[in-house]
C-alpha cells in the first residue's frame, strides 16, 4: 500500500536524521571536550603551584591583564566611534569606508606588530619623521598593535547593535523636548548597555589570548601568551604550556557565558524605525574625519609592508627590485602557501557543511538534543586557539593524523566553527516555520525539500560562512602554531620565525601575500554573491 | 460512519504535551463540501486538531476517519489533504508556478502532466498574469491563493486552512472571504477553517464548532448559534464579543 510505504520512508527519514544529529554531536564533543579534558588530566600531574607562584609567571600575568584592559577600553571607544560615524550621519561612500576599515581582519595579528615595528621601531618609517630615536617596544607597542587588530571586530559587531536600534523612542523623546545629551543617558546607554559587555568581552579575550602582537613588538614586556609560546615551541614545556592555557581559559569561558546569557534577550521588537537623520554639515565632516584618519592608520602597516617588500634593503639600498619576493619564494614559501590553501580552502568546505548540517537540526527540528547539539558547537567559542592547539597536541599525539594535514584542518574548523554556525543559524530561523510540514504534507521528503527550497534561500549566508573559514584558516596563527610538521607548515606561520631572525622584509613579504590571497578570496566571495545570490531577490 | 456523507470523522481526540492536556475528548464530523469553522481564543486547542487531522502530530487517544478509513497513523502525504498556514509558507526561492507545480513534479505519476495541471489550477485562482513573479512581489491575498493553488495540486479531498487571514488587513480580509468562498464552490472543496474572529466564522461556515479549553462548547450552524447559545461562555465569546465589535464599528445596526 502507497501508506505503507510513504510510512516506511518516513520512518526511515526519522532514523537517518536522529543518526546524522547523533554523529555530529559526537564528533564535537570528540574534538573539543576530550582534548580539553585530556589537557585536564596532563594539568592533575603539574605543580601547578609552583609555576603560578613563580616571579616570571605572576608578572607576565599581570602584564597582560593591564594591556589588554587597555587595548580593549581603547579598542571598543574607537570601535564605537566608528560604529556611530556610520551608522548615524549622511557620509557618503558608506561601504567603501566599512570595506578598508575591516582590512586588518585579513592579517595575521603578528603582521600587525611587524607593520608597527616597520613604521615605529628602531629606523621605524615614523619613528624617524617624529624623532622617536629607541622606537615604540613593549607596553605602547602592544597596545597600539592590539588595538589595530581587534576593533574592525567590534567594529562590526557594534555597526549590527547600532543597526538594529529603534528610533521611535528617540522621535517620542524629541517631541517631549528631552535634550539630545539627556536622549543619549536615557536611551542609548541602557540600550547599548547589554551588548557593550559582549563586546568588550570579545574584544578582551581576542586580546589577552594573541601572542602575535607582543611577540614582535613587547620586547622585554612579556606576556602570558609570549610565554606559553616560547615555553612549548622553545623548550617543549608542555607543563608550563597548559597551566598558562588554563589561565587564558578564564577569560574566553566568561566571554562565552556573558554572550550566552546576553544573547536573544536583546532587541526583541521586530519593526525597526531606521533613523531619519537632519542634515548635519558639522556631524558630518566629523565623521569624514574619523573615518579617513583610522582609514589612513589602517592602510599604513600595509603600504609599510609594500615599501619593505619591493626595494633592497631599507632603508641602506632604496633601489626597487623584486629581490626580496625571490628571496622569500626561495625559502619553500609556496609548498607552505599550498598547504595554507589547502587547509583554507579544506575547513570553508568541511566546515560550512557540518555547520549547515548542525544548524539545520537545531533551528529546525528543535528538541532537547538539539539544544545540547548548539550548545557543544558553540562551547569551541569558550577555547583560545593557542589552548585548543595544546590540547589537541596531547590529545592526538601518536594518532595517524597528528603531523598531518587532517589535524590542522580539524583545529581550526573547531576553533572557528561558532561563528559561521551562528550565521547558518540565525538565518534558518527566519525562514518560514512551516516549509517542512507544507513538504510533508505534499508527500516531498525532507532531504528534497532542503535541497529545493532551503539550500536555495541560505546560499548567501552559506557563501559569508566559506568566507569567514577561509580567511580566518588562512590568517591563523594561533590553534596550528604547536600542530604543524615540516611538509605541512602553513604560510602565516613563518611569520613568527622570522621574529627569531628579525628577517622584516620576509616577514612583509609574507603578510602582503596573505593579505593578497584573502583580498582575492573577499572579491571572489562577494562576485559569487551577485551572481549566486542576487538571484534571490530580483 | 454510517453516514456516507461524512467526509471526517473524529472520534474521542485528546492530546497532552507532557502533563499539559490541549485537547480532551473532542468528536466531531465533517460533511462532504462542508465549510467548518473551529472557532476559539489563541490556545483553546483548535490549531492542535488542524495538525492532528493532517498527520502533523500524533493524538495522545482517539482516532481520525476519513471516507470510512481510520487513517490516524496515516503520514501527512497518505491523507490526501491539504493545508494553507497562516504565513502560506511558500517556497520564496520559486515563482507563483515553481510553487504550485513543485509538488507535481516530485509525483511520478503526474510528472508529464505537472505543467500542464500547474497552468490549469493557477487560471483557475486567478493569477495567470503573475506565473513568473516570486512570492514576495504578490499581495498578501495573492500569496494565499498561491498557497491554495499549490495545495490543491495534489488533489486534496479536504483543504485545512489555519487562520489564514489573520495576517492581513481589514479590507483584504473583508474580500478575501468571498474569494475563498468562491474558491471552495469551484473545486468542490471540504474545508476546515481555523480562526478566533467570530465574525468571519458566522459568515462564511456551513456550521461552526467553538472551543475553550481543549474541549467543544456548540457545534452548530451559524444561525443556531446565535439564536440558541449552548451556554454563557459561547454567548459571551461569540455574541457579545460580536456585539460590542459592531458597536465599535459605529452606527451599524445589529437586527
Amino acid at each position: 500500500m502507497i501508506e505503507e510505504k510513504q510510512k516506511l520512508l518516513l520512518r526511515s527519514g526519522h532514523a537517518s536524521s536522529a543518526a546524522v544529529k547523533a554523529l555530529l554531536f559526537v564528533f564535537f564533543t570528540v574534538v573539543v571536550a576530550l582534548p580539553l579534558l585530556r589537557m585536564f588530566v596532563y594539568l592533575a600531574e603539574v605543580d601547578i603551584v609552583s609555576i603560578v607562584t613563580s616571579m616570571r609567571f605572576r608578572e607576565a600575568l599581570s602584564r597582560s591583564v593591564t594591556v589588554s584592559v587597555v587595548s580593549m577600553l581603547i579598542s571598543v571607544a574607537l570601535a564605537l566611534l566608528l560604529a556611530y560615524a556610520l551608522a548615524r550621519s549622511n557620509i557618503r561612500f558608506k561601504s567603501v569606508w566599512r570595506s578598508v576599515l575591516v582590512v586588518p581582519m585579513l592579517i595575521p595579528s603578528i603582521s600587525h606588530g611587524i607593520g608597527l615595528l616597520i613604521l615605529l621601531g628602531r629606523n621605524g618609517f615614523l619613528s624617524k619623521l617624529l624623532g622617536l630615536e629607541s622606537g615604540i617596544y613593549g607596553f605602547w607597542g602592544i597596545v597600539i598593535g592590539s588595538v589595530l587588530y581587534s576593533f574592525p571586530v567590534a567594529f562590526l559587531m557594534l555597526s549590527d547593535i547600532l543597526l538594529y536600534e529603534d528610533s521611535t523612542p528617540y522621535d517620542a523623546a524629541s517631541v517631549l523636548g528631552i535634550p539630545k545629551l539627556r536622549q543619549f543617558g536615557a536611551l542609548t546607554v541602557p540600550y547599548l548597555r547589554k551588548p557593550m559587555i559582549t563586546v568588550m568581552f570579545a574584544v578582551l579575550t581576542m586580546i589577552i589570548t594573541d601572542y602575535g602582537v607582543p611577540l614582535m613588538i613587547g620586547g622585554q614586556y612579556n606576556t602570558l601568551p609570549v610565554m606559553m609560546y616560547r615555553d612549548v615551541i622553545g623548550q617543549t614545556d608542555f607543563s608550563k604550556g597548559a597551566v598558562i592555557g588554563l589561565v587564558l581559559l578564564v577569560p574566553a569561558v566568561v566571554a562565552f557565558l556573558i554572550d550566552l546569557l546576553n544573547r536573544d534577550k536583546g532587541n526583541l521588537s521586530f519593526i525597526i524605525q531606521p533613523f531619519r537623520l537632519v542634515k548635519s554639515r558639522l556631524r558630518d565632516g566629523a565623521a569624514y574625519l574619523v573615518c579617513a584618519v583610522v582609514c589612513v592608520i589602517v592602510l599604513l602597516p600595509i603600504g609599510a609592508f609594500l615599501m619593505l617588500s619591493i626595494v633592497e634593503h631599507y632603508p641602506i639600498d632604496m633601489t626597487l627590485t623584486w629581490h626580496n619576493f625571490e628571496r622569500v619564494m626561495g625559502m619553500k614559501t609556496s609548498l607552505y602557501l599550498r598547504n595554507s590553501l589547502l587547509i583554507a580552502t579544506g575547513v570553508s568546505l568541511i566546515g560550512t557543511t557540518l555547520g549547515f548540517c548542525a544548524a539545520y537540526f537545531t533551528s529546525r527540528m528543535k528538541s532537547w538534543s538539539s539544544r545540547l547539539l548548539h550548545l557543544v558547537t558553540i562551547t569551541s567559542m569558550a577555547i583560545p586557539g593557542l589552548v585548543l592547539g595544546l590540547s589537541y597536541v596531547l590529545f592526538f599525539n601518536g594518532t595517524p593524523i597528528y603531523n598531518t594535514m587532517m589535524i590542522l584542518i580539524l583545529v581550526n574548523l573547531i576553533h572557528f566553527v561558532s561563528s559561521p554556525y551562528l550565521m547558518m543559524y540565525n538565518t534558518l530561523n527566519k525562514l518560514n516555520e512551516n516549509l517542512e510540514d507544507v513538504g510533508a504534507t505534499l508527500g516531498v521528503n525532507r532531504f528534497r525539500l532542503i535541497r529545493d527550497v532551503v539550500l536555495p534561500q541560505v546560499k548567501g549566508t552559506a557563501l559569508e560562512m566559506i568566507s569567514y573559514f577561509f580567511v580566518n584558516s588562512m590568517m591563523t596563527i594561533s590553534a596550528v602554531s604547536f600542530l604543524w610538521a615540516s611538509n605541512t607548515k602553513p604560510v602565516s606561520l613563518m611569520i613568527p620565525q622570522f621574529e627569531a631572525t628579525m628577517n622584516l622584509e620576509a616577514a612583509a613579504v609574507v603578510s602582503l601575500l596573505i593579505l593578497a590571497v584573502n583580498l582575492g578570496v573577499k572579491v571572489i566571495i562577494s562576485l559569487s554573491h551577485k551572481v549566486f545570490a542576487g538571484k534571490d531577490r530580483d | 460512519m454510517t453516514n456516507t456523507n461524512d467526509r471526517i470523522v473524529v472520534e474521542h481526540l485528546s492530546k497532552s504535551f507532557g502533563s499539559r492536556e490541549v485537547l480532551s475528548d473532542v468528536s466531531f464530523t465533517v460533511k462532504d463540501q462542508e465549510f467548518l469553522s473551529i472557532l476559539g481564543p489563541s490556545g483553546c486547542g483548535k490549531s492542535t486538531i488542524l495538525r492532528i487531522l493532517i498527520g502533523l502530530i500524533e493524538p495522545t487517544s482517539g482516532k481520525v476517519f476519513k471516507n470510512g478509513v481510520d487513517i490516524t497513523n496515516f503520514p501527512p502525504a497518505a491523507r490526501k489533504m491539504g493545508i494553507v498556514f497562516q504565513n502560506y509558507a511558500l517556497f520564496e526561492n520559486m515563482t507563483v508556478l515553481g510553487n504550485v507545480e513543485y509538488a507535481l513534479k516530485m509525483d511520478k505519476t503526474k510528472k508529464a502532466d505537472s505543467r500542464r495541471i500547474a497552468l490549469e489550477l493557477i487560471e483557475r485562482v486567478g493569477l495567470s498574469e503573475h506565473l513568473n513573479k516570486r512570492p514576495y512581489k504578490l499581495s498578501g491575498g495573492q500569496q494565499q491563493r498561491v498557497a491554495i493553488a499549490r495545495t490543491l495540486a495534489v488533489n486534496p479531498d479536504v483543504i485545512l486552512l489555519d487562520e489564514p487571514m489573520s495576517a492581513l488587513d481589514a479590507d483584504m480580509r473583508l474580500s478575501l472571504r468571498h474569494e475563498l468562498k468562491s474558491i471552495q464552490k469551484e473545486f468542490g472543496s471540504t474545508m476546515v477553517y481555523i480562526t478566533h474572529d467570530q465574525e468571519e466564522a458566522l459568515a462564511m461556515s456551513d456550521r461552526i464548532i467553538v472551543m475553550d479549553a481543549g474541549v467543544i462548547r456548540q457545534l452548530d450552524t451559524p444561525q443556531n448559534i446565535v439564536e440558541h447559545p449552548a451556554d454563557d461562555y459561547v454567548q459571551s465569546f461569540v455574541l457579545d464579543n460580536m456585539k460590542l465589535k459592531m458597536v465599535s464599528l459605529a452606527g451599524f445596526n445589529i437586527a
